[in-house]
């Protein structure tokens, strides 16, 4: 009798003590969660009650619906492999679709650069190319009569009459000669720059000399300075001194390395053993040595990651060519393309060529992309730079 | 050998001199291997020092020069003509201009055109954070324990790697009158008279498009190198998989987002290439027709435009004070970021 009194007081002390507890943590809870977490508490009650009023069948229902996609709803069976496919297929799902959305313009593009008129039966354009070609969805109304890339050829001879003063030996040859431009713009910067770049980024990350620090933040601080506002001034000096007219504007400054380049081949020049630099020093190899035979075939993939990267930059760059570059003779391909968007794009019989130039444009670097996708996306995701 | 005495004893005298003022002065060992390395070290950074200080630093002074002079490409024919004529007005001449409204009813004129493509740039960086958490998302989905995340990664690459000035020539054909979107969903968001805002909404959707690969590359590295211990721990202690990805993968994820915020702050302040290329130039050059308002071009473009137009001052004062605001943006985020490491 008095041992049970004694439990049954025992049990309500204890029950007294984990209630107290329960409504310390509740309370410590609310505190942590705050008006938002609270409300969302209210949410979840009501989502509860509305739980309980579901009937019994519809419970069952959805209990062996959700069951089958392994989710143990109302007391059913989880499943965490059944779970798993069930994430699986909404992510590929996402993920399908997004990945459609980011090619399907490029097949659009090309789709539409073959775009031709539509003639009726006397022979009468019934519709223009210009419909022809925005109305595509996976293949245009009707592609060209004059064969199936006429439009390109159209697009180099549109461009030819554009810039008629870009001749050799009396043939107009604008089209070709803004390709040649870009490999020159593109190559020859990018070719030193990146050398240039390694250079610095080996002094940065193995040499140690006194203002390294300085340097480097000296010329990290540069990429806050935005193209725009120094582009005027580096036209004016450019324009006084000629390199307007003979395209140099776009290749010296690029031959002396950009940071970024540097910064991102350091971090990948940390991540190698200093021991073969070592003893490389102690086989008596000189600085410049150790840099042209170990540092460069070492570091190479970074080297050729950041080679790409600014190969493309400096193909895609349009403001630069704009601005510096005043001679028809030595405007680059970027620049064509926008030639004859301003004058054809609204054009209801040349519009399919503007879109075939710019399929011209597009097309290296996409093959190129395809073959070092993964150099690319590689070092990029290794060092966590974007340019 | 009497000389030397007396030398020797000059010295002598001076060093005791020197013992009373300072310590003497330890004859520095020259380290020829330190020298070596430091001669080396200068050299390898040379010409990044060298190409930074020319076309960056001396071209920005040169640019705030110019922006307190008169210079014209239409008057003067020189450089050091237009270097020299400080403006009349006195140094700040353009930099009032540009705050100057015309008229009595307050904004018109040259403030328009500057508040307005200014404002115009700003809404185009709402595509930052639309980007962001867009490719947050995919990234997660990316990370997970599927297959083929290899080929999506490269997928959504693509765009980023693709010409700027083709994709700009598509998306006039794409969401112009008549084209692609009008003819299968029915948006149109280019049409001539249309309004101002789907003009801008057009240029987000392309930037994000555009700019979602790169970002879901450096998300997916960020994702990959938290540590899965964490995880594990936390999965341990009844954790699910929501406050996981918020009180374990996000704050992991932290340097990542802020690298990656930082950058597209600097460029998207840059926007020019798209906006231009769909609507054209304003203000217009010469008699070219363009569609281009002060609502749909950026405020590089309004500095092209005015550049294009021949006052060099004007536009290297408008290109002044875009480096200001990028510096304070960047300035911005540092602070906020220094703040959130101490609490």
């Amino acid at each position: 009798m008095t041992e049970q009194v004694l439990l049954s007081m025992e049990d309500e002390v204890l029950e007294n003590v984990q209630s107290e507890g329960a409504a310390e943590e509740t309370a410590a809870e609310t505190k942590e969660r705050g008006k938002f977490g609270n409300a969302m508490r209210k949410a979840g009650n009501a989502l509860k009650n509305f739980f309980k009023r579901i009937p019994s069948y519809l419970r069952t229902a959805l209990r062996v619906f959700c069951g089958w996609f392994g989710f143990g709803v109302f007391g059913g069976p989880s499943n965490k492999k059944r779970k798993k496919i069930f994430f699986d297929v909404i992510g590929y799902v996402i993920l399908i679709v997004g990945g459609v959305t980011m090619l399907y313009p490029f097949w659009w593009m090309f789709a539409a650069s073959l775009a031709g008129p539509t003639y009726n039966a006397n022979g009468d354009i019934a519709t223009n190319a210009l419909t022809n070609m925005i109305t595509t969805i996976f293949w245009p109304a009707n592609t060209s009569r004059f064969g199936l890339f006429y439009n390109y050829e159209q697009a180099i001879t549109l461009l030819n009459s554009a810039w008629q003063t870009v001749t050799i030996g009396g043939q107009a040859y604008a089209f070709w000669r803004s390709v040649i431009n870009t490999l020159l713009y593109s190559l020859i910067p990018v070719t030193v720059g990146v050398f240039t770049s390694a250079s610095a980024a080996f002094a940065f990350a193995k040499l140690d000399f006194k203002g390294k620090n300085f340097v480097f933040f000296y010329c990290l601080a540069a990429i806050m300075v935005p193209f725009p506002s120094i582009m005027i001034a580096q036209f004016c000096v450019y324009s006084s001194i000629g390199w307007t007219d003979n395209g140099l504007a776009m290749i010296v400054p690029g031959c002396f390395g950009a940071i970024m380049t540097a910064f991102f081949i350091r971090q990948y020049l940390y991540g190698m053993p200093t021991a073969i630099l070592e003893a490389a020093k102690i086989d008596g190899a000189g600085y410049w040595r150790q840099f042209v035979s170990f540092v460069i075939p070492l570091a190479k993939p970074a080297i050729m990651a950041q080679f790409i990267l600014s190969f493309m930059g400096s193909w895609n760059n349009y403001l630069a060519p704009q601005v510096f570059i005043t001679e028809d003779m030595w405007k680059p391909l970027t620049l064509a393309i926008g030639q004859l968007d301003t004058s054809y794009s609204t054009d209801v019989t040349n519009a399919p060529s503007v879109m075939a130039a710019s399929v011209l444009a597009l097309l290296p670097i996409l093959i190129l992309f395809a073959i070092f996708q993964k150099t690319i996306i590689g070092s990029i995701m290794l060092t966590g730079s974007k340019e | 050998m009497e000389n030397n005495n007396v030398s020797l004893a000059q010295d002598a005298a001076a060093v005791q001199a020197a013992d009373l003022t300072k310590p003497i002065p330890q004859k520095r060992k020259i380290n020829r291997a330190k020298l070596q390395e430091n001669i080396w070290g200068w050299i390898f950074v040379s010409a990044l020092f060298i190409g930074t200080t020319v076309f960056t630093y001396i071209a920005f002074a040169l640019s705030l020069w110019i922006s307190f002079t008169d210079y014209d490409a239409y008057i003067m024919t020189t450089f050091w003509e237009g270097l020299g004529s400080i403006h009349p007005d006195g140094f700040w001449h353009w930099y009032q201009f540009m705050f100057t409204p015309e008229g009595i009813l307050g904004i018109a004129g040259e403030s328009e055109d500057f508040w307005n493509t200014l404002g115009t740039t700003c809404f185009y960086l709402i595509g930052i954070p639309i980007g962001m958490v867009l490719s947050l998302g995919i990234s997660v989905l990316m990370t997970r324990d599927i297959k083929f995340t290899g080929t999506f990664r490269v997928i959504y690459y693509i765009p980023t790697v693709a010409s700027t000035v083709s994709i700009a020539v598509m998306w006039t054909n794409l969401f112009g009158d008549g084209g692609f979107m009008e003819t299968v969903f029915g948006i149109d968001l280019l049409s001539a008279g249309g309004s101002y805002w789907a003009q801008r909404w057009c240029v987000i959707i392309l930037t994000t498009w555009k700019g979602l690969g790169g970002t879901v590359v450096l998300f997916v590295a960020g994702l990959n190198g938290v540590n899965a211990s964490y995880h594990e721990a936390a999965e341990i202690d009844g954790a699910n998989a929501w406050s996981i990805f918020w009180r374990i993968t996000m704050p992991q994820l932290y340097p990542t987002i802020f690298y990656v915020l930082v950058t597209s702050v600097i460029g998207g302040m840059q926007i020019f290439v798209e906006p231009n290329l769909i609507f054209g130039n304003y203000p217009a050059t010469g008699n070219m027709a363009t569609s281009g308002t002060r609502y749909n071009i950026p405020f590089v473009g309004y500095i092209f435009g005015v550049f294009n137009n021949g006052e060099w001052a004007h536009a290297s004062a408008l290109g002044i004070i875009l480096a200001i605001i990028i510096f304070f943006l960047t300035l911005v985020q540092f602070a906020l970021d220094a703040r959130r490491d101490k609490v």
